[in-house]
């Protein structure tokens, strides 16, 4: 089993990104607000949420791929947020990440070959001429005969190219892997499958992943802890088979039942359904959530954001001001 | 009843080089009035291209080599794109799930809804505006009217969906054919489309066509459904025969595969070895084979349909053995 308190790898301290707004406009866009979060080694943290919510952001600030506006980002106790690009490359090889689309994350015109070479080349974790048994390994790891590695990436079906990236994420012997969105251009037959690989790696390896989905199936499925988010704020966290179980956030609730049944006997059963959709409208203070929100009251409208334990001691976080009678 | 749509032993070929290539194999099914028929299967299975093949949409391309598609007793193929004008966006109206390649970006929607109205139907300018506001306002859209003067940007993807429909719901056609419709959208938005379109189908009581990669989508909407795979149909029938007692092996790996949030993330899924086959044209007998579980014991050369006593068919030679829950013959 899981030890429940471990040292977190990465940690995300109140996490705020705001992009400015079209040229000539006031309304600044805020993408990720004040979103904390913890990941333990060899655990996965799945993010839910809508387009839109901030879920991509919070991967490229814990990678680094942008500058938090404010916060704190730390790896094994070292904060990485301000650190230049010179000093934070060194420490990237720790984190690696895997995209949605394999087709453009993979350079056309070289080799599966070098396409894992190079980066381990250039952090130096093999020698050259090392480099050809470990590329043979990290192939087989995922899943492709290493008679594949003298193929270009049109070659390859779209899962077998997912493979291939996250076989090189692999290359550096990582800690952390985000994959963001990794299965949702697959198809269904196709995603059971790589989601099996990373759960096999995960368990082989001891690798701990940061996933973004919006299939809540999967996300579910591969993830010990979720956050889901709403127009940049975690709104409910817990465990995945207790937030699933009982969602403490009217949110959260509503896309569970906005997720279409996959068994026959549950068509037609009664849901909350959503209206509208989430506005980028500037925040007004109180819920985010209060305008479609079935269970809204006078006293949302005023009631300041904070995620609070559902119950005393619990793990299982949410910010409605109702979550303890959901 | 006669079949609103019925499609016989359709073959669709393509050039690739030098070489025609067979995309689909004598696929067939049919839509009776006012149902919902849903055509599942994964990318490249040939279900998309069978549906565009209905209103001629296949491109320069793509050539029907065979079989027939009636409408109404009517062969669609054998017209010309004269009479078929009569049919498309009036009888039969189709939507795509790339919305924004659907919509003009430098028109407004009002202006890409009217035009639709006066040329099939011959409505004034005000008459038809009038007409596109109340569209509007039945997919669900709030403030119809300041729609009207948006663009396509300004729209969010299920904004622009709920107009593709609008658009489609125009002359009240019999058929909607909806290829992948929600793909593209998130889950809330995906759930309130498909909510929308089975109101719709009571309301006007059209036919929907929906081709969907998604077990989820066919499970909330469908009342037949047609799995395809690598260019066949592999099993068809009423949605819950197909679900709870799915026939074919293939059918019944696909639903296996399926994470569902309800289930325990204990369990392992069983994902289906390798990938669709891409050149499946030269492969003799049953295609699902290389990856079928059963194929060892199989030693059918080529499948062929057998339907059951409720008109469920799988192309399995195996299909009544593997038989999940006995039926008693009626």
């Amino acid at each position: 089993m899981r030890q429940v308190e471990q040292k977190p790898l990465v940690e995300a301290i109140r996490l705020t990104k705001t992009y400015r707004g079209a040229l000539f406009s006031h309304n600044d866009i805020q993408a990720v607000r004040e979103v904390s979060l913890k990941i333990a080694p060899g655990e996965t943290l799945g993010i839910v949420g809508e387009s839109g919510c901030g879920k991509s952001t919070v991967a490229r600030l814990l990678m680094g791929l942008e500058k938090p506006t404010s916060g704190v980002v730390l790896f094994q106790n070292v904060r990485i947020d301000c650190l230049p690009e010179r000093k934070l490359r060194p420490i990237r090889s720790a984190f690696q990440m895997v995209f949605q689309d394999s087709g453009s994350s993979l350079n056309a015109r070289k080799q599966v070959f070098d396409i894992l070479r190079e980066p381990m080349l250039y952090h130096k974790t093999v020698s050259a001429q090392e480099a050809p048994t470990r590329i043979d390994e990290l192939l087989s790891m995922v899943g492709l005969p290493p008679e594949t590695k003298y193929r270009y990436p049109h070659e390859f079906s779209g899962g077998q190219r997912q493979r291939i990236c996250i076989a090189r994420a692999l290359s550096l012997q990582p800690k952390l892997i985000i994959l963001d969105e990794p299965v949702s251009a697959l198809d269904v037959s196709v995603q059971a499958q790589i989601l099996n690989l990373l759960r096999d790696l995960q368990d082989t390896l001891g690798v701990a992943y940061l996933f973004i989905g919006h299939g809540l199936g999967a996300v579910h499925y591969i993830s010990h802890l979720i956050a889901v988010m709403y127009r940049g704020r975690i709104v409910e966290y817990g465990d995945s088979e207790e937030l699933f179980r009982h969602p403490a956030h009217p949110y959260t609730k509503a896309l569970l039942d906005a997720a279409p049944a996959t068994d026959f006997s549950q068509r037609n059963a009664p849901r909350v359904l959503l209206t509208g959709e989430a506005s980028g409208d500037a925040d007004e203070g109180g819920c985010d959530f209060e305008k479609r929100c079935p269970f809204a009251c006078a006293a949302c409208r005023n009631r300041p954001y904070e995620l609070r334990p559902v119950a005393d001691g619990s793990r299982h976080l949410a910010s409605c001001r109702l979550a303890a009678e959901l | 009843m006669i079949p609103l749509l019925e499609i016989k032993n359709l073959d669709i070929t393509f050039p690739h080089g030098s070489e025609q290539i067979r995309c689909t194999d004598r696929v067939g099914f049919s839509i009776d009035p006012g149902e919902i028929l849903c055509i599942v299967g994964e990318s490249g299975c040939g279900k998309s291209i069978t549906a565009l093949s209905v209103l001629h949409l296949l491109g320069r391309q793509g050539k029907v080599s065979g079989g027939e598609i009636l409408y109404r007793g009517q062969n669609l193929l054998a017209m010309t794109d004269k009479q078929l004008d009569a049919i498309r966006g009036r009888e039969i109206s189709m939507i795509f799930q790339d919305i924004m390649a659907s919509l003009n970006p430098v028109l407004s929607i009002g202006c890409q809804m009217t035009e639709g109205i006066r040329r099939h139907l011959g409505y004034g300018k005000r008459q038809a505006n009038d007409m596109a506001v109340e569209l509007l306002a039945k997919t669900g859209i709030q403030q119809p009217e300041s729609m009207m003067r948006k663009y396509p940007h300004m729209l969010s993807g299920g904004m622009r969906q709920r107009v593709m429909i609008a658009m489609a719901l125009a002359c009240r056609p019999k058929l909607l054919i909806a290829d992948e419709p929600t793909t593209a959208l998130d889950v809330t938005i995906q759930m309130q489309i498909i909510q929308l379109l089975k109101s719709l189908r009571s309301e006007y009581g059209m036919a929907i066509c929906m081709i969907t990669h998604d077990i989820g989508v066919v499970v909330e909407m469908a009342d037949r459904v047609v799995v395809m795979y690598a260019g066949q149909c592999v099993e068809k029938g009423d949605v819950r025969d197909v679900l709870e007692d799915p026939l074919h092996p293939y059918t019944q790996a696909l639903l296996r595969s399926v994470p569902d949030v309800r289930a325990s993330r204990g369990l392992r899924l069983q994902a289906i070895p390798g990938t669709v086959p891409e050149n499946y044209q030269g492969i003799g007998g049953c295609r699902f084979a290389p990856r079928c579980v059963f194929a060892g014991s199989c030693t059918c050369e080529n499948c062929e349909w057998e339907p059951d006593a409720y008109g469920h068919y799988a192309r399995c030679c195996r299909a009544f053995e593997n038989r999940q829950v006995p039926y008693a013959a009626s």
